[in-house]
């Protein structure tokens, strides 16, 4: 039985646990002048941010979503635009690209809410292929070959997002407050509504709640989340390509989120850093990864459904019981 | 006599030492795709710089040494390519860096390579822009741009099907639109006419929805700029309905490649393209580098695997003319650098890092490439539109 | 007059009749999926795999000297074999948990990864193609049509009658019907339900090995092949009603009709977006599809 306050402990532990370790990942990188790895972190942390999105919708409200690239294609576009042809501003990127998300979030959100289950992940995974598409033709967005040239964004004076180790530490501060956001999101009210959607919709429409209204605020929730982790990503490579928005983006995003632990926000960040490093290393030595990557995936769908955090939060929990008893137990 | 000797070792010992310490092997990353829907053009290229390593490595290497390629899969995906490039460039610690097959991954990863100080040369990408409006001074390209192909293939239809009547059918994306529109401008300039054009989606199953307008256009000459499975499919659906019969059949160079060559059969028959390389090319050069190419690989090499064999060479006499590695020195030698190739001489152009070469009027023939008309260099070559350095 | 009569017959006509052979692929998919949905509650995003399977098997017993016609038959008994192994060993895993659906799509998009990637492990990166069986043309309305195409129409529609005698005419189809309406009810009447759900799905799977050898004379054989109908597939299934054979079927032929008529007037290129605007309005208004569920119907 799920003793929820061990089991948040655990999972905060776990949460820390990540965090300290990607401060002192940063620390080494640093002495050691590396440039790859932090910036491979980087991108592991920024396709963290999407799968956190992804999260949200499946773990939370219990909506798979097949299509959620889009969003984070489309802040990587708005922000690669506004860096290259406004102003290369950290916030103003960000913030331009929140507005953009929240808008783009709003309406896919009004055309998908209404589907359920299986219906609402191929509304979201037409909706992906259906913009991927628009953009990948049009001329002025680069067509194919997307847009090179973004220039460095500055966060502060003295601070670039060319540097590796401070966008290191910027990405991972902004990925921390959405984690910390959503966390307490999900502890209030509004979240407890979500939680129960997940559990049982409909009798949740019984107790006089308007669901529509918590799916669609979840929905542009994670488009949000989204758009911002895109809008990193043309700060870290210099450059934007429909790709972005492509069903390779979303599929693994979802892959990342079970391989973690659905629903536990953390897992999917874990999920996130492990198998960005693995794809990197596996395709190293092997042109097959793709197989590598999805018998994985299956052995955990079929084996292990609540991915890494599922796996390791009983655990942690046998141990803080035990500690706790014992504890308890000394006079 | 003693005396002499020993200051003459000790002159020449710092001079050893610093030589020793460059004796490593050349690294060299090649970042392609090895796996996806690419993965045959990958292949190529993976075969070409394979067996060019080997011939320069058994002929001494580059002064004195040897290459050693570093292999990384960029699954045709520019987010992908430009993390490899990145780990090959700060990990790997390549000298040079090519391999990247479609346009957008050669724009991105030029992009690390200037960020890395280093010098990449793409032997596949052949949109214009690379070496044109989008030029960067730390990129080069060995094959044949899009206009290249386009003015060889013109000039053969202008000499051969004066005055034509052509249908153009092209994929629908920017690329597949800007090819043919390039042929088009090319081709009207030269007094023919263009009778119909349709786009059809990439990926398309089923090009039978155009056949009607296709039939009732009566053109001489049609042109399509699709490629891989697209062309497998129209080129045999045209053969099903008989849309072939008494039409000359021309496209892009990328349209029919030794990759879709057997799956397309005789369909492809009779197809001409302008492209810069054919494994008929009647040199010594060529015959040899065919036959053995054949032997190691069980395939005959396309334009990609020639292209890709040629870039080590390039990149040998340039580092050979500048006497080192470093970027900038090999960057000037690379400049209106000359170099044999298995399809002749090459020319660096110095103002956009553009090769020229001759190109080709190519016929499909029972599964071969037979020459039919060649463009000379500097006709085929266009203007220099590259104004970034 | 004469204008529109013509204009009737050398152009709306064949193009009607080409999207009759496109109607037939995609029936042909739908229906499998339709049936995999409709009894077993199993989303099947492999579906596509199992298609390019099938047009690889029939490239193999080509290689292997087989005529094209043994192909024929033999790549369905062989695809529901597999079908039958894959619901047995990998599908019952998830199959008893409540987040049934979410987790056979999941299964199956893992699925579909890795068996795109055998494919081309063992088959090569390259397209292949097999020989028309039926060269040649006829002329019908005044226009040419390929032998082979008229016979994939031919064929497609014998199918789709077979399977839809046999769901609703036949004792066998009775027993399947059942399982899907009450699995409790009908394994308590005696009908080996695990059994009937294995062979479902298998046939299921048979269905779409048939489809990948029937079409691959005309769209070639490549491992990404299993892409090509993934989202029509599912769309037409969504539309017609998912578990609904009735509306696999007339959704599929209205929903191709519409696309080839409507590439007449505007560019193909927007075939999937309108296609994708159907599906959602359908969704949105009338989610249960054209005809609701397998068991209700």
């Amino acid at each position: 039985m799920l003793d929820t306050s061990i089991s948040s402990k655990a999972v905060r532990w776990l949460a820390n646990v990540f965090f300290l370790g990607a401060l002192c990942f940063a620390a080494v990188a640093l002495l050691l002048g590396d440039v790859f790895f932090l910036r491979l972190a980087t991108e592991a942390l920024i396709f963290g941010g999407l799968a956190l999105s992804v999260d949200l919708l499946l773990g939370g409200v219990g909506l798979l979503p097949l299509g959620q690239a889009l969003f984070f294609g489309l802040g990587a576009y708005v922000s690669a635009l506004v860096l290259k042809e406004w102003q290369a501003s950290f916030w103003i990127a960000l913030g331009v690209a929140l507005l953009v998300s929240a808008l783009a979030g709003l309406v896919g959100g009004v055309i998908a809410i209404r589907a359920k289950g299986v219906y609402f992940a191929l509304i979201s995974f037409g909706l992906a292929q259906v913009i991927s598409k628009v953009v990948f033709n049009t001329r002025e967005l680069g067509a194919s070959d997307g847009i090179i040239g973004v220039p460095q964004a500055s966060v502060a004076p003295g601070l670039s997002s060319g540097d590796p180790v401070s966008f290191f530490l910027v990405t991972l501060t902004l990925i921390f407050s959405f984690y910390v956001g959503l966390r307490y999101l999900m502890d209030t009210p509004l979240g407890r509504q979500l939680s129960a959607i997940r559990t049982n919709e409909h009798r949740v429409a019984f107790l006089g709640f308007s669901t529509w209204r918590f799916k669609l605020f979840a929905f542009v929730m994670a488009a949000c989340v989204a758009g911002l982790s895109g809008a990193l990503y043309p700060m870290l490579r210099g450059f934007v390509s429909p790709e972005l928005m492509f069903f390779q983006v979303s599929g693994n995003a979802v892959i990342n989120v079970i391989v973690g632990g659905t629903g536990t926000l953390i897992g999917p960040l874990y999920g996130s850093a492990l198998l960005t490093g693995l794809r990197s290393v596996v395709g190293s030595y092997t042109v097959h990864h793709q197989i590598v990557i999805g018998l994985l995936f299956m052995a955990v769908v079929v084996m292990f459904p609540r991915g890494l955090m599922g796996y390791l939060i009983p655990l942690l929990q046998k141990r803080m019981q035990k500690r706790r008893a014992s504890s308890q137990g000394d006079f | 006599m003693i005396m002499k000797l020993i200051t003459t070792l000790i002159a020449t010992t710092p001079l050893s030492l610093i030589a020793f310490a460059q004796m490593g092997p050349i690294r060299i990353g090649v970042v392609t795709p090895l796996s996806g829907t690419y993965a045959g053009i990958g292949q190529q290229v993976k075969w070409g710089l394979d067996m060019a390593a080997k011939e320069i490595n058994a002929g001494g290497g580059v002064m004195g040494r040897q290459i050693e390629l570093i292999y990384e899969d960029e699954e045709a995906n520019p987010a992908v390519a430009v993390q490899k490039a990145e780990k090959l460039f700060q990990v790997g610690k390549v000298d040079f860096l090519t391999g990247t097959v479609n346009s957008g991954s050669t724009l991105a990863v030029g992009q690390v390579a200037e960020r890395n100080g280093r010098l990449i040369a793409t032997t596949v990408s052949f949109a214009d822009s690379i070496t044109a409006d989008k030029c960067s001074p730390n990129v080069f390209r060995v094959n044949a741009r899009a206009g290249m192909q386009s003015a060889a293939l013109a000039e053969w239809m202008a000499t051969t099907k004066p005055n034509a009547n052509i249908f153009y059918l092209g994929p629908d994306y920017e690329m597949g639109r800007s090819t043919v529109a390039a042929f088009k401008m090319a081709a009207e300039s030269k007094g023919a006419k263009t009778v119909g054009e349709v786009f059809a989606p990439l990926d398309n199953k089923d090009y039978s929805p155009f056949f009607g307008q296709m039939r009732s256009s009566r053109p001489t000459v049609i042109y399509t700029s699709v490629a891989g499975n697209d062309t497998v499919r129209l080129f045999t659906q045209m053969a099903e309905f008989g849309l072939n019969r008494n039409v000359q059949l021309v496209g892009a160079s990328g349209t029919v490649t030794s990759q879709n060559l057997q799956a397309i059969g005789k369909a492809a028959d009779g197809f001409v393209t302008g492209v810069g390389y054919s494994p008929n090319i009647d040199s010594a050069d060529n015959k040899k580098f065919v036959a053995a190419f054949e032997a190691a690989n069980k395939a005959q090499p396309d334009l990609y695997g020639a292209d890709s064999y040629g870039v080590l060479f390039f990149y040998k006499a340039a580092v050979e003319k500048a006497k080192s590695t470093d970027t900038d020195k090999v960057r000037t030698a690379m400049r209106g650098l000359q170099w044999a190739t298995p399809q002749g001489l090459k020319v660096m152009r110095a103002g956009d890092h553009q090769a020229m070469q001759d190109m080709y009027a190519v016929r499909v023939n029972g599964g071969k490439f037979e020459i039919v008309g060649k463009v000379a260099a500097d006709a085929a070559i266009g203007p220099d539109a590259c104004t970034n350095f | 007059m004469n204008e529109a009569l013509e204009w009737l017959q050398f152009v709306l006509a064949p193009q009607m009749i080409n999207g009759l052979s496109i109607g037939v692929a995609v029936m042909l998919m739908a229906l499998g999926l339709t049936i995999i949905f409709g009894l077993l509650d199993v989303i099947n995003m492999a579906h596509g795999e199992f298609y390019a399977i099938g047009a690889y098997m029939a490239v193999t017993l080509l290689s292997l000297g087989l005529s094209f016609w043994w192909a024929l038959a033999l790549t369905p008994l062989v695809m529901a074999a597999l079908g039958y192994v894959t619901e047995r060993e990998l599908i019952q895993r998830v199959f008893h948990s409540k987040d049934r659906h979410t987790l056979t799509l999941l299964l199956t998009f893992g699925m579909a990864i890795v068996l795109e990637d055998v494919l081309k492990i063992i088959f090569g990166a390259n397209p292949v193609r097999i020989e028309t069986p039926i060269p040649g043309g006829t002329e019908l309305v005044g226009l040419f049509f390929p032998n082979y195409r008229l016979f994939v129409m031919g064929m497609g529609g014998l199918l789709i009658a077979a399977v839809w005698l046999m769901v609703y005419r036949t004792p066998l189809g009775a027993i399947v019907r059942a399982a899907a309406f009450d699995r409790q009810m009908s394994a308590s009447l005696g009908v080996p339900v695990s059994k009937v759900y294995a062979a479902t799905f298998a046939f299921g799977v048979a269905l779409a090995g048939l489809a990948g050898v029937l079409l691959a004379p005309i769209y070639s054989v490549f491992p990404t092949m299993g892409r090509d109908f993934v989202l029509i597939a599912f769309s037409v299934v969504i539309i017609g009603g998912m578990g609904s054979i009735k509306g696999a079927v007339l959704a599929g032929l209205l929903l191709t009709q519409v696309q080839s008529i409507s590439s007449l007037f505007i560019s193909p290129v927007w075939n999937d977006p309108v296609l994708f605007g159907i599906m959602v309005l359908v969704l949105m208004w009338r989610p249960q599809g054209l005809f609701g569920k397998f068991g209700h119907a």
